[in-house]
């Protein structure tokens, strides 16, 4: 091993792929599907064949790296994946394409990582069975139900009940701000047999469309990512079968159930801090182009200086949330602990891009708010906010990664 | 390949670097700090360490170890104290100068008694700096004026690193007047030169133990071989801004060193300090400035390693100039990285501390002290934006604009 970061051929190959497909193809339809607030299911599926020659799973078992013992034992058979950097790699390049339609991509999504992580061999086979066919019709996705009106952060906070009924379980509740969650065949939904038991009271359950007392809220009117639908859902007296419990009722002995719904994270932090940094590299890059057009560089020196400044600012500080990135996502592949890394990445990458964004708009000056074809920084203006806030905020990062450095902290 | 890790080699060099650090530097900071200096037992011990050629090629004498074990080693000295890097003794600067600018012949001959026994005794310095702008033409005041068979250097050189304990300067001087920072300049100066005098030592915000000050030269007569030229006069201008950011990047891995001695005793102060029945670091407020200092290190050591690791793959590879655009491009992201992120630690440091922080008897505000210092040394963060600004933007790399000068902002070189 050695300090390096030069990129393999496989995966030079991927990103001058994903490159070419982003500038080409998706970048100038970017603006259609944010107004018309979707992307057309033809496109979709032939974006997730592609991604799956690419050799990408996330279509079959959706978003993040496989589960640490997953990973261990394929570590022994063929040495560490590089999975988790190549999903960065990709990420970052296609939000520099467009940050809705990653999102929008077919598959488990967010989902999937629980149901890898947690499930039983049956009901692995069972849920992500579903998505083996791209061919089939029509396209389908899975989605992760966490947040509640009252619950998003304090994720112990939830107040969706479950209890026990004969061979099912009743689940009443509502969860918001759900990802693909009108649209998808099961979501994992987070319950609580009793909020006084905290934690221990958690229990998983893959809710799928269809089921009596599962129905659709209101879909979310957002300030950017527009082409992807977030979705509220509505739990009354929600008949799940005891099947359907996500790792069986063993799994609870522990906190386990718990535990589930966090692991998610560690594994697609860094994958969100990789798509922040395409969506603010496009505005940086956006703001470079236009100070080359529209600055005369050949005039006397230190007049432009200023702007050549906020621009170097910004192109070092998405370099650095980039390191952070690869770092986490490197030591993911090896098999290293790294929630407080991914913590730090997405703290970052969030915030460097959020930043990008705001000056290429300032660099640009009146014509950088004009939303036109192949003028895209009011929307990525209004995308990148969201990617301090989902998976975590800023803030929560800063828990996650000041109780890895503080000694005895538990809480706040 | 994208790795984080080191060789084993590497490992072995940081960890007896870190003991010597931890053990022999982190408990003398006041000692070296009230005298001035790092004392010469330990600079000794500094050298047979092996420590100052570590990044000089094989080639001129050095170590030929390449930048990323520079940065790796320079990261725990300056954990140790900030100024050792600087203090040591060496060649530094000088070390970095003359291999970008002098034929491999002239750096051998500059670099020789660097490399021998008593190498620690040994300084070497690079005079760039000048006291005030040119209020005539654009340019060094100090003058390289042709002679029959040399060169006659008048003027005075200012922000010069250890220009008291120098054996030998490489001394930037106007060759050409008209051509502005497109005509300057560089000269292999002996200290013993007729004309030449050191001038006093300045006093200083931080880093106590290195030695800033500055020369005069009057009338200075050097032969032609002591003329650093690079391969043309194009070159000279790259390898003039080759050099710098290479130095920097050094100071910036220094940087680092020193931003995570700050965050480190920080840390273990908002441990142990009980305030209202818990310690201050369970206050959301201090454990949140802890996380984005931590995330400060981090991503400034990530940013040292890019660069450095661009540095060796330029240095093995055939040294085009994309890969050179790389080199810079990384450099200037870590040095002004570097350079604020260090300057925050160190002021949440002090402020974390609170009144204590304050006091001599913590090391934190010396620490603070430091870390505006160094960012004053090699190239400024606003420097290092404009060279990084001038590749990213595809505008001509200016050594007038992207370098410290006195027409724009003075750095300690």
């Amino acid at each position: 091993m050695t300090i390096e970061f030069s990129l393999s051929k496989k995966q030079l190959e991927m990103r001058e792929g994903i490159r070419g497909l982003a500038k080409n193809v998706i970048r100038p339809q970017a603006l259609a599907w944010d107004r018309a607030g979707g992307i057309p299911e033809e496109f979709l599926r032939n974006m997730a064949r592609l991604a799956t020659s690419m050799g990408s799973n996330a279509m079959r078992s959706g978003l993040g790296d496989e589960t640490d013992e997953e990973k261990q034992d394929a570590e022994k058979k063929r040495g560490p994946s590089g999975s988790n950097l190549f999903g960065v790699l990709a990420s970052e390049e296609l939000a520099w394409g467009d940050g809705g339609l990653l999102l929008c991509l077919p598959g488990p999504g967010l989902g999937g990582p629980p149901v890898r992580g947690s499930g039983t061999p049956e009901q692995k086979k069972r849920f992500f069975g579903m998505f083996e066919d791209l061919d089939g019709s029509p396209l389908k996705w899975g989605a992760y139900g966490l947040t509640e009106p009252n619950a998003g952060s304090d994720v112990s906070g939830i107040r969706t009940s479950c209890r026990k009924d004969g061979r099912h379980w009743i689940l009443n509740g509502r969860k918001c701000y759900i990802t693909n969650g009108a649209r998808a065949v099961w979501t994992v939904i987070f319950a609580t047999i009793d909020p006084a038991l905290g934690r221990a009271g958690h229990r998983a359950f893959v809710v799928e469309k269809g089921t009596p007392g599962f129905s659709v809220g209101r879909i979310e009117d957002k300030m950017g990512l527009r082409a992807s639908e977030t979705a509220e859902l509505v739990l009354e007296d929600c008949r799940v079968a005891e099947e359907n419990l996500l790792g069986g009722e063993e799994k609870y002995v522990t906190k386990e159930g718990f535990m589930t719904a966090m692991k998610t994270f560690d594994n697609t932090r860094p994958l969100v801090a990789a798509m922040a940094c395409g969506i603010g590299r496009g505005a940086y890059e956006y703001a470079c182009d236009f100070v080359k057009d529209n600055y005369v560089l050949g005039r006397p020196i230190p007049r432009y200086s200023a702007i050549v400044e906020r621009l170097a600012k910004v192109g070092r500080s998405l370099e650095a949330a980039r390191s952070l990135t690869w770092r986490a996502a490197w030591m993911a592949d090896h098999g290293i602990a790294n929630a407080k890394e991914a913590s730090m990445s997405k703290a970052m990458a969030g915030q460097a891009a959020i930043k990008a964004c705001i000056e290429a708009i300032e660099i640009c000056g009146a014509e950088g708010s004009i939303a036109k074809d192949h003028q895209l920084l009011e929307k990525w203006f209004r995308d990148i906010k969201v990617y301090d806030i989902f998976e975590g905020t800023g803030a929560i990062q800063r828990i996650v990664i000041s109780k890895r450095l503080i000694s005895d902290l538990k809480s706040f | 390949m994208i790795s984080f890790e080191p060789t084993e080699d590497q490992k072995l060099m940081v960890e007896s670097v870190a003991g010597f650090a931890r053990n022999t530097l982190r408990p003398r900071i006041r000692e070296f700090e009230k005298e001035r200096g790092v004392s010469e037992a330990v600079r000794k011990t500094a050298h047979e360490l092996g420590l100052g050629l570590v990044a000089l090629p094989e080639s001129v004498g050095g170590a030929g170890l390449g930048m990323t074990t520079a940065v790796l080693l320079e990261e725990e000295v300056s954990w140790g104290e900030p100024s050792a890097g600087f203090a040591f003794g060496g060649p530094g600067a000088f070390g970095f100068a003359v291999l970008e600018l002098g034929t491999t012949e002239q750096a051998q001959a500059a670099l020789a008694s660097f490399t021998t026994d008593g190498g620690h005794t040994r300084f070497g310095a690079v005079a760039w700096g000048e006291p005030k702008a040119n209020r005539e033409r654009p340019g060094f005041s100090t003058t390289a004026t042709k002679t029959a068979d040399g060169w006659k250097l008048d003027g005075t050189k200012a922000y010069v690193v250890n220009a008291d304990r120098a054996d030998r300067f490489v001394v930037f001087a106007q060759v050409d007047p008209a051509a502005g920072w497109r005509g300057l300049g560089a000269f292999l100066v002996d200290k013993g030169a007729s004309g030449l005098s050191i001038l006093p030592r300045e006093t200083t915000l931080g880093l106590d133990a290195v030695s800033f000050g500055g020369i005069a030269l009057a009338g200075v007569v050097v032969p032609d071989s002591a003329r650093l030229l690079g391969t043309s006069r194009t070159d000279f201008d790259a390898a003039l801004v080759r050099f710098f950011a290479r130095h920097a990047l050094l100071v910036a891995a220094r940087g680092v060193g020193l931003a995570r001695a700050a965050f480190e005793v920080t840390r273990e102060y908002v441990d142990g300090r009980k305030a209202f029945g818990k310690p201050i670091g369970h206050f959301q407020s201090v454990a949140f400035t802890i996380a984005d200092r931590a995330m400060d290190v981090d991503a400034g050591r990530g940013l040292v390693w890019r660069a450095a690791a661009a540095w060796d793959a330029y240095d093995a590879g055939d040294k085009n100039a994309r890969d050179e655009k790389e080199c810079l491009l990384r450099s200037a992201h870590a040095i002004a990285f570097v350079h604020e992120a260090a300057m925050r630690c160190g002021d949440d440091g002090v402020q974390l501390h609170g009144g204590a922080g304050f006091m001599r008897d913590y090391p934190v505000e010396k620490l603070m002290r430091d870390a505006k210092q160094i960012g004053l040394c090699g190239m400024t963060a606003e420097h290092a934006d404009q060279l990084a600004g001038a590749i990213a933007l595809g505008a001509p790399v200016d050594p007038g604009l992207v370098l410290p000068t006195p027409e724009t902002q003075n750095a300690f070189v």
